[in-house]
């Protein structure tokens, strides 16, 4: 199944085997321009082998990497900022020759070079410590110039693997600003992440993969559509006035005056409404919004087999 | 804005970083001030040994104080260089023991003992033997009367050689061996850094990084011209400290040999280093961790021993030793046989040549093997990639 691409940057149908394993099984999604899209999946799901092979860092056993309606090639590749998975980065280096030397291989000039660590290297607060070897930073700062080495030749493209991790809350917002500013700028930026409620958010779309495909992928609210329409959460009545009432199910409530039910296919809000009210008054009945950790742990232990349609 | 690197530039970047970075590392320094202490350690200590072997003292009793003139004769025929002290049995025991003596010798005419201490020096022993066959000889002519002088005349033997012998030979066996140290330490040392600069660059991650934006046969071989450009200068900095020491100092008095030599090993560095580099390279690229490296080199390092072997132990007593000139044509032992056979004057410059597009082919083929290990290999971490996986195309 290959969906219409038409994203900036369209991943394909692409599949991956290590030998026994199918590290990825028609993975497909879009990234558009000006979006943050958060790549969501347990240990081992395929969200690291997804970025390895949009860079070309790896291969693809097929389905392939588009770019606005093109192949993505070499040359684009270069125009791609990347920070791996465990970071990369000469230990022993200097921090300013480091950015240098990665940005003289992503072809800029060598004044252009310079220009670039100095521009990034202040806005990331690590100004100070170009002079340094990587080493003999803390794992904070060593992501700061990750994040550094990644923007330093102005990407067209932006993939992350897992840029937050380790970092401090005030380190956390500088990398969110960023990201928010580069795909302010046009750039369609990609990141994975455990850390479900800065994807929730940051992100404009999500994508949340297991066992190598692609289970879901939307906005937060598309998600939620998903398979908690309808849930609703009913404050007022005791609890006990929901037995009986045809067509819904209490799936959870704290014993007293909240109870959460879900609705059958078919079954009129309003009819349960008017059940309720018969029960007592109802001082609230609304559509519950579960946070993206529980849409996730729904999603992933649903399996692939209820995986929502890729948008098209 | 950015414009792509062609492969020269993508080669040259990673080049100069490697050699930069080599170059400002302490570990340059520290090496070349090693290995010229060490070169100067060896000096020392061969001539310190060349000077004491060949003195030796022998404790005799007054009994056998009779064999002296033949002993000093028979010292002075196998040119070492006898003190002999006449001493009694007793003393002569103890001096024995505390080392003041390397031998005593005790008895008479047809009884002679020689005491050591826990080994009876051979030298001497050979002419304690050929003092008492003289001798016994003497005493058993004595009789017959046969002239002993005639004896002796019709004893003679000529020794001649065909072509004039050298009198460098010396001089150019001690070039071809330091030369041979030279080699071994340069390729080994840099073609080590090949290999845990590869696994550095795995360990880090950042290989990743660097395959985003360019080929790994440029990464691979830009840092092998970076480190073999360090290894050159390295080895550069030494031959010349060497060879203008040397012959300053007067060691060496055979000037055109020895520049003869400086240009034989840079050549065969760099062949030797490439082959090497490129497999120890190959040979890193299949662990990830720097901890792993040391069991999956020592089959390298090995290699790299196998040409010392004739080189070292064959060559000086046998030039034209045949093992040894085969391996001067075989790849992977060549950059250190051939060019010691060159320095002992028995390999022609024709033959130098041979050897030297033989080594050439051998990188070829090396090279390509390599890099295709090495691209199958770099980005997979964890467990050790086999020789079967990182081969296939």
């Amino acid at each position: 199944m290959l969906a219409r691409l038409d994203g900036m940057l369209d991943v394909g149908g692409i599949s991956k085997r290590f030998g026994k394993l199918q590290a990825l099984d028609d993975v497909t999604f879009s990234v558009h321009p000006g979006e943050v899209f958060g790549f969501v999946g347990g240990n081992g799901a395929g969200k690291t082998t997804t970025m390895r092979i949009v860079l070309g860092v790896l291969s693809a056993d097929a389905g392939e990497v588009r770019w606005k309606g093109s192949p993505v090639d070499s040359d684009l590749r270069r125009r791609i900022g990347y920070m791996p998975e465990e970071r990369g980065l000469y230990p022993k280096m200097k921090v300013g020759e480091q950015l240098r030397y990665l940005a003289r291989l992503h072809g800029l000039g060598s004044a252009e070079a310079n220009a670039a660590v100095r521009h990034w290297t202040d806005a990331l607060g690590i100004a100070a410590r170009v002079g340094d070897e990587v080493q003999k930073l803390s794992l904070g700062n060593q992501q700061r110039v990750q994040l550094c080495a990644a923007l330093g030749h102005d990407p067209e493209v932006l993939v992350l693997d897992e840029p937050f991790s380790g970092l401090d809350p005030t380190a956390v917002e500088v990398m969110s600003s960023v990201l928010r500013d580069k795909a302010n700028g046009g750039v369609p930026v990609i990141f994975s992440s455990h850390q479900l409620e800065l994807v929730e958010r940051l992100c404009d779309r999500i994508g949340i993969i297991a066992a190598g495909r692609m289970v879901a992928v939307g906005t937060v609210d598309e998600l939620r559509e998903r398979d908690t329409a309808s849930v609703v959460d009913v404050h007022g009545p005791a609890v006990g006035w929901a037995d009986g009432v045809s067509g819904i199910e209490v799936i959870g409530g704290d014993g007293g005056a909240h109870t959460r039910i879900r609705m059958a296919t078919g079954t009129d809000d309003q009819d349960v409404l008017r059940a309720a009210l018969a029960a007592g008054p109802v001082h609230e009945f609304r559509r519950w919004h579960p946070p993206l950790t529980e849409l996730y742990h729904d999603v992933v232990n649903s399996g692939p087999a209820a995986g929502v349609e890729v948008p098209a | 804005m950015s414009a792509p690197l062609t492969a020269r530039q993508a080669v040259l970047l990673v080049a100069r970083r490697e050699l930069v970075t080599q170059v400002r590392s302490r570990s340059f320094v520290i090496g070349l001030v090693i290995t010229l202490v060490l070169f100067g350690g060896v000096f020392l200590i061969t001539g310190y040994i060349s000077s004491q072997a060949s003195s030796k003292t022998l404790g005799v009793t007054a009994q056998a104080a009779q064999l002296r003139p033949a002993l000093e004769e028979s010292a002075r025929a196998q040119d070492i260089e006898l003190t002999i002290r006449e001493i009694d049995a007793g003393t002569g025991r103890a001096q024995v023991a505390d080392g003041e003596l390397d031998a005593l010798l005790t008895g008479e005419p047809g009884g002679y003992q020689l005491l050591g201490l826990d080994t009876v020096d051979s030298d001497l022993q050979a002419v304690v033997t050929s003092a008492i066959q003289q001798q016994t000889l003497t005493m058993a002519l004595a009789g017959t009367g046969v002239d002993q002088a005639q004896l002796a005349a019709r004893s003679q033997l000529a020794v001649d050689t065909l072509e004039p012998v050298d009198p460098d030979a010396g001089q150019k066996l001690a070039i071809a061996l330091v030369g041979t140290f030279l080699l071994f330490f340069s390729v080994s040392t840099y073609g080590g850094l090949v290999a845990s600069g590869v696994v550095e660059e795995k360990q880090s991650r950042i290989v990743e990084l660097l395959l985003a934006t360019i080929k790994p046969r440029h990464l691979l071989a830009g840092k092998i011209i970076g480190l073999g450009a360090a290894g050159l200068l390295q080895l550069v900095i030494l031959s010349a400290i060497g060879t203008v020491g040397a012959l300053a100092a007067g060691l060496l008095t055979v000037p055109g040999a020895t520049v003869g030599m400086f240009a034989m090993v840079i050549v065969w560095y760099l062949l030797g280093f490439f082959l090497y580099a490129a497999l120890y390279a190959a040979v890193g690229s299949t662990v990830s961790r720097q901890e792993e490296l040391g069991t999956v080199l020592a089959p390298m390092i090995l290699l790299l021993i196998i040409p010392l072997v004739p080189t070292l132990n064959l060559l000086p007593n046998d030039p034209r030793n045949e093992l040894a000139a085969v391996m001067s044509f075989v790849p992977f032992f060549s950059q250190v046989v051939m060019p010691a056979r060159y320095a002992l004057g028995v390999a022609s410059l024709g033959e130098v040549l041979i050897s030297a597009l033989i080594a050439v082919i051998a990188i070829v083929v090396v090279v390509r093997l390599a890099g295709r290990v090495y691209q199958n290999s770099v980005l997979r971490t964890g467990a050790r990639v086999t020789l079967r996986e990182a081969l296939r195309t």
